[in-house]
């Protein structure tokens, strides 16, 4: 399931990019104790759901930058994509080509 | 105060058998640190981190003061094991996309950070990096503080060891050819010695408290001295604290079986009537290694008794321990004598 560095796979379904990206989060933040069965789609990432904070905000926009070859250059921007696992799948898709 | 050393110290007992490993480096026994850093925080630190943390929030509790006056402390690589992480990043990524944490962390005053915001302390802060005075600076710094007025100063130090680390210290000869287990570490006297690592925290207060377990009585440094320099210093530093060279009841020393710098310690057969005891096969080498010294001099002035098992080669327990002598160096170039006296 791990994506290698920077890989994009663009026949990638939305299910397969999603279970991706969790098993990505976990590996990033270290998430010891979490599966990625355990990650709610729209779960918030922030606050309540995972309670990730700001330094695990960068560290995902570092996992954006390394997997997926997207910077997010406004952090207002970054708020609402990093909201969830759903948002983050969207975004990653909307920046594919077409 | 507290320690997490490759024996089992961190309970604060010297009760559990001596711990042996096979090979050269010597790793922390390492305890449950849940009990001290929350799972949040707990998952992005290394191992560095964590040791630090957890042993100075242990000495903490256990001097029973929360915010202490002044944070101290000697490190003399800081947290390798990120700075290693970082620099891999930089060749795998090619310089982009580059991840901060590892970055912020292996700063070297890393630990004294997280020990002021987990403690809320904002009292002053440092952390001295001078190879092997790293600890000793620290608490020189400290023992300045409280002469200034400050009420009790946590002082510290750690290192950590990694694989990457020790085979780019073997390759300047820091390490022994061959392969030993550290019970045996005297029988091998040949160039080089074993790797170790640690931390130890202590709280210092300028009076003794009914929690006292000793009183630091001196502190010298002496930097590359000559062997009539070492011999010198060591007579004026007994008498410049007022103790007769009878007087001196145990003597902890770093020997560590290294034939290229041992010659040191000779300095020590003009006092043949002292108990001496090596310490370096309990924790191997490093550059803050005096910190355990100190820690395990104060743990046997306080309980009165060598432990035994951990010292095997101890013939005879000394009487009662008023005045222990620890004298370490670090490679032969960083030479220090601390002198810990019993509580009066």
């Amino acid at each position: 399931m791990k994506a290698k560095k920077g890989s994009i796979n663009l026949q990638q379904t939305m299910e397969e990019l999603k279970q991706q990206l969790k098993v990505q989060i976990i590996e990033a933040l270290n998430l010891q104790d979490t599966r990625p069965e355990d990650i709610d789609d729209n779960a918030p990432l922030f606050g309540e759901g995972l309670g990730l904070d700001s330094i695990d905000s960068l560290e995902l926009m570092v996992l954006l930058e390394r997997y997926y070859k997207i910077k997010v250059e406004d952090p207002r921007e970054g708020r609402k994509i990093l909201q969830s696992v759903q948002s983050m799948a969207e975004f990653i898709q909307s920046k594919q080509p077409a | 105060m507290a320690a997490i050393s490759p024996q089992h110290t961190f309970d604060g007992e010297l009760t559990q058998p001596l711990t042996v490993t096979q090979g050269n480096m010597l790793s922390c026994v390492e305890p449950d640190y849940r009990g001290f850093i929350a799972p949040n925080s707990l998952r992005r630190m290394t191992r560095v981190l964590k040791m630090g943390l957890a042993t100075s929030l242990k000495c903490l509790q256990d001097g029973g003061i929360a915010v202490p006056g002044a944070i101290v402390t000697g490190t003399g690589k800081g947290s390798l094991q990120d700075t290693e992480r970082f620099i891999k990043e930089i060749r795998d990524y090619e310089e982009r996309a580059l991840n901060p944490t590892p970055f912020i962390q292996s700063t070297y005053n890393a630990v004294n950070g997280l020990i002021a915001l987990q403690q809320k302390c904002t009292q002053y802060n440092n952390t001295f990096v001078h190879r092997g005075f790293s600890f000793e600076h620290a608490l020189l710094d400290s023992l300045l503080l409280l002469s200034e007025g400050t009420p009790d100063v946590l002082a510290g130090a750690f290192d950590e060891i990694t694989p990457e680390h020790f085979f780019i210290k073997g390759r300047i000869g820091h390490w022994k050819k061959e392969t030993i287990s550290n019970d045996q570490l005297y029988a091998h006297v040949s160039p080089g010695t074993i790797s170790g690592e640690g931390a130890a925290f202590f709280l210092l207060t300028p009076q003794a408290t009914e929690k006292s377990y000793a009183q630091i009585g001196g502190l010298q440094m002496l930097y590359k001295p000559s062997s009539e320099k070492l011999q010198c210093t060591l007579s004026q530093f007994l008498e410049q604290h007022g103790v007769q060279a009878d007087e001196i009841d145990l003597v902890l020393t770093g020997a560590n079986a290294d034939s290229n710098h041992g010659h040191y310690y000779d300095v020590l057969t003009a006092y043949p009537k002292w108990t001496q005891l090596p310490f370096k096969h309990l924790c191997g080498d490093y550059e803050t290694v005096g910190a355990f010294a100190l820690w395990l001099g104060a743990m046997i002035v306080k309980q009165q008794q060598v432990p035994q098992h951990w010292f095997p080669m101890l013939e005879k327990q000394p009487g009662r321990m008023r005045n222990v002598l620890i004298y370490n160096h670090f490679f032969g170039e960083q030479h220090c004598f601390m002198l810990l006296q019993q509580v009066k």
